[in-house]
C-alpha cells in the first residue's frame, strides 16, 4: 500500500437510523467537512469500517454510495444485514468519495430500523 | 561557509537553504539577484492546489499554483507530493518544464513517498509571484474525484543588496567574485539549450 494511502485522520460518523427502504430514501450517513473560506484544502473520505445494527428490520442488504434516487451511485457492493443482528464490516476496499456518503436498505420489515455508523479516514 | 546548500536533507528533515543574515543569490531564468535573508519561517504541509476531478485516461490543463506565490522581496523553498493517484508534471514558471531531461520530462506521483521519502528531488524555490504550474495525467480507467498536492517548506524575506536602503556594492562585488559565502537559489527551471 502506498504511504500516501495511509494519510488521513480516522473519524467516525454519527449513528444514522435507516427507517425507509429504497434508493429514493437514501440518507446522508457521513458529511464531507466543508468550511468555506476557512478550511484549507479539499477533503475526501475513505470508508474503513461499517457498523450495522438490524433492529427487527428483516434479512436485507444495505447500499452505501453517494447521492439519492436516480443520482445514487454505489461505492461498495451491497452488504448484508441480518435480522436482529449486529454486523461489522472492515477490511473493505478503501473506496474514496469527495462528496457526502449516503445509504439505504433494499427492504425493511414494517417498523424495523437499521442503524448504521461509518468509520472513515479523511484525506486532504 | 555555512553548512547549508540547496537540496540538503537528513532523515526526516528538511533544512532551510539559508539562515538569518546569510547572503543568497536568487536565480530566476537568466536573471540573478543578490540579497540577504532577514527573516525566515517554516511553512507546515498544506494543500496548495486541487486540480479538480479528472476523467479516466485524461491529462488535465496546466494550472498555476498561485498558493505558492510569495510576497515582494520574498522567496519560498518548497517540497511537494500528490495525494491522489495521478502523474504530475511541474512547470516553473508556467512556460518552462521542470525536471526536464533531453528526451523526457519527469513526472511525480504518489510513489515519491516510497522512492524519496524526504522529497528532496521535488525541491523548488519560488521568487516573489513567479509561481510554478502543474499538469496532471490520470492513467486509470476510472475518473479521479480530485488531484491534490501537498507542499511544505520555508518562507524567506530578503533585503536587496544591489539597490535601496540595504545596498552594499562592496559585498555584492565580493559575492560575485566568490570571496564571501553565498547560497545560490534557483527559482525557475531552464529551457533545454537555453
Amino acid at each position: 500500500m502506498l504511504l500516501a494511502n495511509k494519510e488521513g485522520i480516522v473519524v467516525t460518523g454519527p449513528v444514522v437510523n435507516l427507517i425507509a427502504a429504497g434508493v429514493a430514501n437514501a440518507v446522508v450517513v457521513f458529511t464531507i467537512p466543508v468550511l468555506v473560506g476557512q478550511l484549507v484544502g479539499v477533503k475526501s473520505v475513505k470508508i474503513l469500517k461499517v457498523h450495522l445494527f438490524n433492529n427487527a428490520a428483516g434479512n436485507t442488504s444495505v447500499l452505501i454510495g453517494t447521492g439519492v434516487g436516480g443520482a445514487f451511485v454505489a461505492l461498495l457492493p451491497a452488504i448484508v444485514s441480518m435480522n436482529g443482528l449486529e454486523d461489522i464490516y472492515d477490511n473493505l476496499p478503501e473506496v474514496e468519495s469527495f462528496v457526502n456518503i449516503t445509504a439505504y436498505p433494499v427492504a425493511l420489515v414494517a417498523a424495523g430500523i437499521i442503524s448504521l455508523q461509518l468509520e472513515v479516514a479523511i484525506i486532504g | 561557509m555555512p553548512d547549508l546548500y540547496i537540496f540538503k536533507t537528513q532523515v526526516g528533515m528538511f533544512d532551510p537553504v539559508a539562515l538569518q543574515n546569510h547572503n543568497v543569490c536568487i536565480h530566476y531564468v537568466q536573471k540573478s539577484y543578490y540579497r540577504k535573508v532577514d527573516f525566515l519561517e517554516a511553512i507546515p504541509p498544506f494543500q496548495c492546489i486541487n486540480l479538480g476531478a479528472l476523467p479516466a485516461l485524461t491529462p488535465s490543463g496546466r494550472a498555476n499554483i498561485v498558493n505558492l506565490e510569495m510576497a515582494d522581496n520574498e522567496f519560498g523553498l518548497w517540497r511537494w507530493y500528490p495525494i491522489d493517484d495521478a502523474q504530475i508534471r511541474l512547470y516553473h514558471p508556467a512556460g518552462i518544464a521542470k525536471y526536464q531531461l533531453r528526451n523526457l520530462q519527469i513526472p511525480v506521483d504518489m510513489n515519491i513517498l516510497f522512492r524519496d521519502p524526504n522529497l528532496v528531488s521535488t525541491e523548488i524555490a519560488v521568487w516573489e509571484n513567479n509561481r510554478p504550474a502543474v499538469e496532471a495525467v490520470n492513467g486509470h480507467a476510472f475518473g479521479l474525484g480530485g488531484v491534490r498536492l501537498i507542499s511544505l517548506g520555508y518562507r524567506f524575506h530578503t533585503a536587496n543588496l544591489e539597490s535601496g536602503a540595504e545596498a552594499d556594492p562592496e559585498l555584492v562585488k565580493a559575492l560575485k567574485a566568490g570571496k564571501e559565502p553565498c547560497t545560490h537559489v534557483w527559482c525557475s527551471g531552464r529551457g533545454i539549450g537555453d
